[in-house]
């Protein structure tokens, strides 16, 4: 099979097949997809290493780290499985290459700012919602929890409304 | 029911585990070859370029709500079930706010936290970049969410499971099928929308194919001929899903774990009569004789606790007065008597030989069983709250409700 970077599934045959993955996942685990719950064991596990005294004085921090230890957590062994499936999926479809994406003409150091930026502000609005695109909108979209429905509007929202500020970044 | 299989359970955790890796896997790989590693791909769906973030998004949810929905009308997996296990409670505020903030973040960095894993792991380094934010973020905020002002917004308007069939209050059975065919119809609009804005907007490409329009018949296709099985299969009045499920009933180690763990999110009921109830009762428990719980109101109670009843011997069914409360009601199973056995009776030391999960089911046993009857003396019953009902707040908003 020849690769094309730029060559993807069909969108509708790739919601489809996502929604077969997040079925496989209810059925089997009795769960849905997450991408968010596992970063912040992982992230409260490596402060705790570095800054025990951090983790201790913050109610939050401690009682993430009393949940367990983020090898216990079903969620960190998902997170390792996507992380894998990307990159056979990168690598076969010729997409695996050290690069910034951006627009050509964006300088490399404002859009590895942006990148921090936009995800230090997804890390605390994943927090406030209880779940990202993935645990919450995906997940709990398909299950028609309510507040999972309102939260997928507002993505849409927050993303058309802040669209224009940062138009010049990646076209 | 067969399904789910709770994977995570003690006895297959290991194995479960490992499923978690191969779904992880299915999940990385399929998001990647839809796209959703590129952040350009993400962030046109913002400039209406490339609609492939509603068309996966809005496909996977169709996809995956009527398997769920048409699996449960033939009575093979417990909806409810894995909806209150897999979705987190509606808290509406929060979850409006947070997910435009989301949404802010997305269109900033390009990408969403899980595409993000993906775009890192096909070595994009802004990809690296988010993943870093995201975790980094995640830490800060849980390091400050214990301060009043954010733990207000936090914790605002906690709906408690809700689900699209209970507001449209549409029966259990048929609610999640006329909701799915509902959700269905309404994603293939969106997505004949989204065909037509991209025609509008999006510069062809040179030497793209042309859009495979019999892959977007097929997927309509079985789309509707899913959501019409599903709402057959719930309409249907017999075969195994028509065998009602009875009311949920807890064990006495269940109800032990929520009286222990969550007090907040429980409401027990002790419907035996007074002087019984005044003896010993489980912890926390309201004392309502059954002939006194007309009074309590459950039918415009706030439907945020799950009520458990607790009978003077295995109940069948609520009381009609309980069953009209809008939230969960569950039955102790085996009433008074089996939670006597269960938590005010130390249990007999397991025998030599004995295996881990027996030792550690009988260590916490033996750990409820002391802290329940180490208090010598119950303190006084609580006396049934609802004489007088308070005047019900007019108008929302505030910490109430």
């Amino acid at each position: 099979m020849e690769r094309d970077p730029d060559r993807f599934w069909n969108p509708y045959l790739a919601g489809v097949a996502l929604g077969l993955v997040l079925l496989g996942s209810y059925l089997v685990m009795g769960n849905g997809l997450g991408a968010s719950g596992a970063s912040l064991r992982l992230g409260v596990a490596a402060l705790g290493v570095v800054a025990p005294g951090v983790v201790e004085r913050s109610p939050g921090l401690a009682h993430a780290w009393a949940g367990g230890h983020p090898f216990d957590f079903w969620l960190s062994f998902e997170i390792l499985g996507v992380v894998l499936g990307g990159f056979v999926g990168a690598y076969t479809s010729g997409r695996l290459k050290w690069e910034v994406l951006k627009a050509p003409a964006f300088p490399r150091a404002k859009r590895l700012a942006l990148a921090l930026l936009g995800g230090l502000i997804m890390g605390a609005a994943a927090r406030v919602s209880r779940g990202c695109t993935s645990g919450q909108a995906l997940s709990g979209g398909a299950l028609l929890s309510v507040g999972s429905w309102a939260f997928m509007f507002s993505v849409f929202g927050g993303g058309y409304a802040f669209a224009w500020f940062v138009r010049r970044q990646l076209r | 029911m067969t399904f789910p299989f709770w994977s995570l359970t003690a006895e297959s955790r290991e194995l479960g585990l490992v499923a978690g890796v191969a779904i992880g896997f299915a999940f990385g790989f399929v998001l990647e070859r839809a796209g959703f590693g590129r952040a350009q791909k993400l962030a046109a769906q913002f400039y209406g370029t490339d609609m492939t973030v509603l068309k996966v998004m809005f496909g996977a949810i169709v996809t995956a709500m009527l398997g769920m929905v048409l699996l449960s009308g033939l009575g093979l997996v417990d909806l409810r079930a894995v909806a209150d296990n897999a979705t987190s409670g509606t808290y509406l505020w929060p979850m409006v706010v947070g997910g435009f903030a989301l949404g802010v973040g997305f269109i900033v960095s390009g990408y969403c936290p899980g595409t993000s894993m993906v775009a890192m792991a096909s070595g994009k380094i802004d990809g690296l970049m988010t993943v870093v934010g995201v975790v980094a973020g995640q830490v800060i905020w849980t390091g400050i969410e214990h301060l009043p002002a954010i733990s207000r917004l936090q914790n605002a308007s906690d709906l408690g499971h809700v689900y699209l069939p209970d507001l449209l209050h549409l029966g259990p059975r048929a609610g999640p099928a006329i909701v799915a065919l509902a959700v269905t119809a309404m994603a293939v609009a969106a997505f004949l929308g989204a065909d037509r804005i991209e025609k509008i907007l999006a510069k062809p490409a040179p030497g793209a194919p042309a859009r495979a329009t019999p892959a977007r018949r097929a997927v309509f296709a079985g789309f509707a001929a899913t959501a019409l099985f599903a709402l057959a299969a719930a309409a249907l009045p017999t075969g195994s899903a028509a065998v009602p499920a009875g009311p949920p009933r807890l064990t006495p180690m269940e109800l032990a774990r929520r009286v222990l763990d969550e007090p907040w999110k429980v409401r027990v009921l002790d419907l035996r009569p007074m002087a019984d109830c005044a003896a010993a009762r489980v912890p926390g428990s309201e004392c309502v004789p059954a002939d006194q719980l007309g009074k309590l109101r459950l039918a415009d109670a706030n439907p945020a606790r799950e009520i458990v009843l607790v009978g003077g011997a295995d109940l069948s069914a609520p009381p009609p007065a309980a069953a009209a409360y809008p939230g969960r009601v569950a039955l102790l199973d085996g009433g008074f008597p089996a939670w006597k056995v269960f938590a005010l009776e130390a249990p007999p030391p397991p025998a030599a030989g004995a295996s881990a999960r027996e030792l550690d089911t009988w260590r916490l046993r033996a750990g409820i069983a002391a802290a329940m009857t180490g208090v010598k003396a119950a303190p006084p019953p609580p006396m049934p709250s609802g004489d007088a009902p308070a005047p019900r707040k007019k108008g929302g908003g505030g910490c109430g409700g």
